[in-house]
């Protein structure tokens, strides 16, 4: 087998890097660690080293963690205790040598790949964008647990790593040092001096690090405390692992390092053999799976140097932002100055907050600001190589669009569509080159939301299709292949769940009792909120265009179109569902007139009502076969709409509830609350069958 | 000309008296505006731009050689040149000058130039001798020459120089620009009255003029505008409402007493930006683009600092006697407004042969500049004068009433602060 892992004594020091043969990443799997092991052995028996560095030979990522296969493959304890422990066993080998010890980063190290630079003396990183550093574990339902709950308290204080390992954030080089996970920083190309550097200075002695007065009872147990009280309110008691990691980082202050080690392992037992880990793991992975999309073997080279974006609204504004801080240039075209200074003005914000999370420089966000340009005029557009319009969703709006810009764009690769609903198909009609014509979806808000639905139209040709995948993943984003169908994968489903909510709304429950029901189900945010972003007048438009299309929906009540009459449109309008003031909100007091005065009685099953909605038409997508598989309803639902990742997506969320259970509760629904309950054939069949979404190894 | 120059197209943006609504917009901002604008318009690869030439007369501090930074910012490749040029009130001119005299000497087809200038942003400066104090202060090693040294500063000190100021003053004549104004205004009898009329009527010309200008605009965008308009696509200078009463109720500000010159009856503080394309014959072929003229020759001028605001007249003479053009070759003329009693001289000293004969060594007059076609549009009165922008958008405005009227030529020219003139002959054929 190839080496990973190479070993050069050069002047006395060692030099450990890693190089995974065939893999943009370097990871920890079984054969890493065995070679990394022998290779200790080596530099220990050799009298010659007085030091040891480790590195990486990879331009993004120094070591990407550990290999999450073996987590979600076989969690069995037995497993899972063999994987811990070897690395356990390796990182205290390094932390043990009696040499000096720098870990050299230059790109991502995550997880057991910053765990393995904690156990070295020094930590030095490249100032490079490709760099950062962290602990994501939290984020997949586990903890770090190759020493890393053990060592980072001790090194940098209790309040920074519990920041650090309970946000499980990804921290760039200049933020690291600032917060004391490395020591020291300079370019790519110097590291290695830098590195030498420190072993010289330090004379052959280990470092030590002062016990941190944070660290030191009573301090740490208030610390502990209010880190608590935030991450219940935060996770509302849905996600154990940022809890458990805070108990064993707390113990751990007050015990011998071996004792440590051994409550991270008991804990990532515990926490890897529960469904929420298990769940998240399965997101990374589907959001992994997302990354390698392509369309058959088509993997054509998709580089535009000039995008065209139509409409500067909240949808093309916001692609413009995306597009433009990712390097490309962006015509942005909209009908008159007042559109565009009103686009360009939401585009400032998204960098200006960019740069206050210091996510962007200054100069990288004017920069990106900069290869915006503004037009309304008919300029030449010859030199556009790819289009996305983002207009109004009104059909002949769009048709009449699509024709005047096709003639204008003879050499765009596609002409892409981010319509939310609206048929691929009826805007392609009459155009020249039909098959030039893709379904290209973004999500609200666009720099947040990585989902991206690519719709392809009957007409659409493969290699066109193709490059909508490539471009798409090119930007970062994560594409899912839609069939052209009403509301196509996320709205489709998420629709009816808005109406339900507003006929639940209707029957007398409160704006609060209906959200907060959904956010204890542990959705980022509940569906009359949800209405209130999205625009009521929009959410009116598709509702009742969705419905035209798509049967068993649930039945339209008058409550939109009342309260877009009264300029309630939601959030941008400052009223909705609720009152938006300076950054607060506030149930709309007014609303009450649309309501019976009883509030009703049967408030536990508003969850019901408006999960098995989502179920429902989850089940009915699949049966449609507007996806090609169920993973791809959850992956689309979870990375669309933030739909509570740590319950797998609406048909994982099916499976763990029981099929039978599903059909039965919304049979029962059904005959209280309307036909539109009626679980669609699919689960039906699905019952008969004994049937689940995914095997039970998945 | 060796060559024929072509002026293909030109953008501009709307110009705001400073401290209006462009204030917080860099001077960066406004030129990287106009360049793209005029790029995308023209559908241009930028690569085939030779330079960048554009004029700025005061450059801010933190852009030395502006042209470079909004060539860079405005998605011109890294590999064209760019240079920022400074002929005063003419920048705007040497600008498209520079450009012409490097195409005539065969280095390049394809030239980008034209002007900008944020007066809002000028900065206030401390004096040498108060930054000499700071100097000593920072050198000094310990507390009691710490203390020495902050015991020099003065409460003058802190009074600071205004850069705006500074730039309206000759230092070699020790007038500033308004004076000079007064003294011409003197020199050919021009009283109050004849300069507001003359102020009164560049508003009213430039406010008739407005779908006109509108055509040569584009709008600047305001992301950070609080409140307001999310962009600005008009000049904000002309007053629909000026009145004659309003004019003279204002004060002489260079003479108090006796003084003509109002603030009514100058140009405006202005903030703006203009890109012109320039191309040569062969440019212009392997473009396929319309131009909107023809440079046919040019010309400076020195004459008294005293009396800077009669350069016209000089620099009208000298490209006369260059290429044989004269006054009634014009079918529309601009004189740059920089002052109405300054405007109102030249006309006056065009038809004196006694000025001619002593100033020019002419035994004719110039001839006369009508005031129909004079400054058919407005002029800087109304519209404002950024300074380092003013000559290309004068080139800009009058081709685009050249094409307006189907009239064949036109004479631009303009007075420049430290004694200079400048004229610029174009063609619409």
């Amino acid at each position: 087998m190839d080496r990973t892992i190479t070993c050069e004594v050069r002047g006395g020091i060692a030099f450990l890097t890693f190089d995974r043969p065939g893999s943009a990443a370097n990871i920890f799997d079984q054969a890493t660690f065995e070679q990394l092991n022998s290779l200790l052995d080596q530099v220990e028996n050799d009298s010659s080293v007085r030091g040891l560095v480790i590195a990486s030979a990879k331009p993004k990522i120094f070591i990407a963690g550990a290999d999450l296969s073996g987590f979600s493959k076989d969690p069995s304890p037995e497993n899972l205790s063999k994987i811990v422990d070897q690395g356990q066993r390796i990182f205290d080998r390094i932390a043990n040598l009696k040499f000096p010890t720098v870990a050299a980063i230059h790109g991502v190290a995550l997880g057991g790949g910053f765990e393995i630079a904690l156990a070295c003396d020094y930590r030095i990183a490249s100032v490079d964008s490709a760099t950062k550093v962290g602990l994501p574990e939290t984020t997949l339902g586990i903890i770090p647990a190759w020493g890393g709950c053990t060592r980072l308290p001790r090194l940098v204080g209790l309040p920074t790593a519990l920041e650090v390992i309970l946000s499980g954030k990804q921290y760039p080089t200049r933020q690291a040092q600032k917060l004391g996970l490395v020591d020291d920083s300079t370019y790519r190309e110097r590291l290695e001096g830098l590195a030498t550097k420190k072993i010289v200075d330090s004379h052959g002695r280990k470092r030590v690090t002062k016990t941190h007065f944070s660290n030191i009872s009573p301090l740490a147990t208030v610390i502990a405390d209010r880190a608590k009280k935030k991450t219940i309110e935060k996770t509302r008691g849905h996600y154990p692992a940022p809890l458990k990691a805070l108990e064993v980082v707390v113990n751990g202050l007050k015990s011998p390092t071996a004792v440590s080690l051994e409550n991270e392992k008991k804990a990532i037992i515990d926490l890897t053999n529960g469904e929420v880990a298990q769940n998240l793991i399965r997101v990374f992975f589907l959001q992994e799976r997302a990354k390698k999309l392509t369309v058959g073997d088509l993997k054509p080279e998709v580089k535009p140097k000039r995008v065209l974006v139509v409409g500067a609204g909240l949808m093309g504004s916001g692609i413009a932002q995306w597009l433009s801080a990712r390097g490309l240039n962006v015509v942005l075209k909209d009908i008159g100055p007042e559109p565009l200074g009103k686009g360009l003005q939401a585009i400032d914000r998204v960098y200006r907050d960019a740069v206050k999370r210091k996510i962007l420089t200054e100069v990288d966000a004017r920069a990106g600001f900069d290869r915006i340009l503004p037009i309304y005029d008919d300029v030449p557009l010859t030199n556009v190589d790819l289009a996305i319009e983002a207009a109004v969703e009104k059909l002949d709006l769009k048709k009449q669009l699509f024709s005047q810009l096709e003639p204008k764009i003879p050499n765009t690769l596609l002409i892409a569509s981010n319509t939310s609903g609206l048929s691929i198909d009826a805007i392609a009609d009459g155009l020249a080159h039909p098959e030039k014509v893709v379904g290209v979806h973004f999500f609200n808000p666009v720099h947040r939301m990585q989902l991206v639905e690519i719709v392809r139209g009957s007409r659409t040709s493969e290699t066109v299709l193709a490059m909508a995948v490539q471009f798409v993943k090119s930007i970062g984003k994560l594409p899912v292949l839609v069939k052209d169908s009403p509301g196509f994968l996320v709205n489709r489903i998420l629709l009816p769940y808005l109406v339900e909510a507003i006929r639940i709304f209707s029957e007398g429950h409160s704006v609060e009792s209906i959200d907060r029901a959904i956010l204890d189900f542990g959705m980022p945010m509940g569906p009359l909120r949800l209405n209130d972003e999205v625009g009521l007048d929009v959410s009116q438009h598709v509702g009742s265009d969705l419905a035209a299309r798509v049967p068993h929906l649930p039945p339209l009540n008058n409550i939109l179109p009342r309260m877009v009459e009264k300029g309630w449109l939601g959030k941008k309008s400052g009223a909705g569902f609720y009152v938006y003031r300076d950054q607060s909100e506030s149930p709309n007091p007014e609303l009450k007139q649309f309501q019976p005065s009883i509030e009703p009685t049967n408030a536990d099953q508003l969850t019901d009502r408006l999960i098995f909605t989502m179920v429902n038409e989850a089940a009915r997508v699949l049966e449609e076969k507007v996806v090609t598989e169920p993973a791809d309803v959850d992956f689309g639902m979870i990375m669309g709409t933030g739909w509570a990742p740590f319950r797998g997506g609406p048909l994982k969320y099916a499976d763990s509830v029981g099929i039978s259970t599903v059909v039965s509760r919304l049979n029962h629904l059904a005959g209280k609350f309307g036909e539109h309950f009626k679980p669609c054939t699919l689960l039906n069949e699905m019952v008969n069958r004994g049937g689940k979404f995914f095997d039970a190894k998945r | 000309m060796k060559e024929k120059i072509y002026i293909v197209d030109g953008v501009r943006t709307p110009f705001a008296k400073s401290g209006t609504i462009l204030a917080d917009t860099t001077a960066m901002d406004l030129g990287k505006t106009a360049v793209s604008m005029l790029l995308a318009k023209t559908g241009l690869a930028p690569e085939k731009i030779e330079e960048v030439i554009l004029g700025c007369v005061g450059q801010p501090a933190e852009a030395p050689n502006i042209a470079r930074v909004i060539a860079l910012r405005a998605g011109i490749p890294e590999s064209v040149p760019a240079v920022t040029v400074h002929r005063n009130c003419a920048s705007g001119f040497e600008a498209v000058t520079q450009a012409a005299e490097k195409m005539i000497a065969g280095r390049g087809e394809v030239f980008l130039v034209g002007g900008v200038e944020s007066m809002s942003q000028l900065p206030l400066l401390y004096s040498y001798e108060t930054a000499k104090k700071f100097g000593a202060f920072v050198r000094a090693k310990n507390v009691a020459h710490k203390f020495q040294a902050a015991s020099q500063f003065r409460l003058s000190d802190l009074k600071p120089e205004i850069a705006l100021q500074l730039g309206l003053s000759d230092p070699v004549c020790g007038l500033s620009m308004g004076e000079t104004a007064e003294n011409v205004s003197r020199d050919f009898n021009i009283s109050r009255e004849e300069q507001d009329s003359f102020a009164m009527r560049s508003h009213q010309r430039a406010i008739a003029a407005r779908p006109n200008l509108d055509a040569e605009i584009t709008p600047v965008y305001l992301p950070r505008s609080k409140n307001g308009k999310p962009y600005l696509k008009q000049d904000n200078g002309p007053r629909e409402n000026q009145t004659m009463e309003a004019l003279a109720k204002l004060r002489p500000v260079f003479e108090p007493n006796t003084g003509t010159v109002t603030a009514g009856n100058s140009s405006q503080i202005t903030d703006g930006a203009v890109a012109l394309l320039l191309m040569t014959e062969k440019g212009l072929k392997e473009s396929g683009l319309t131009p909107l003229g023809r440079l046919l020759g040019y010309d400076y001028v020195g004459l008294d600092p005293a009396r800077m605001g009669l350069g016209p007249i000089h620099a009208i003479h000298r490209v006369e006697q260059r290429v044989g053009l004269s006054l009634k070759d014009a079918s529309i003329i601009e004189i740059n407004e920089a002052f109405a009693a300054q405007v109102l001289a030249c006309q006056k000293a065009a038809v004196s042969l006694e000025y001619c004969k002593k100033n020019l060594g002419r035994d004719s007059a110039l001839g006369e500049i009508p005031d129909e076609i004079l400054n058919v549009n407005g002029g800087a009165i109304a519209l404002g004068h950024p300074v380092g922008v003013t000559g290309s958008r004068l080139v800009l405005t009058a081709l685009k009433e050249l094409h307006r009227r189907q009239a064949d030529k036109a004479l631009v020219t303009l007075c420049v602060g430290g004694g200079q003139g400048g004229a610029l002959w174009l063609t619409r054929n």
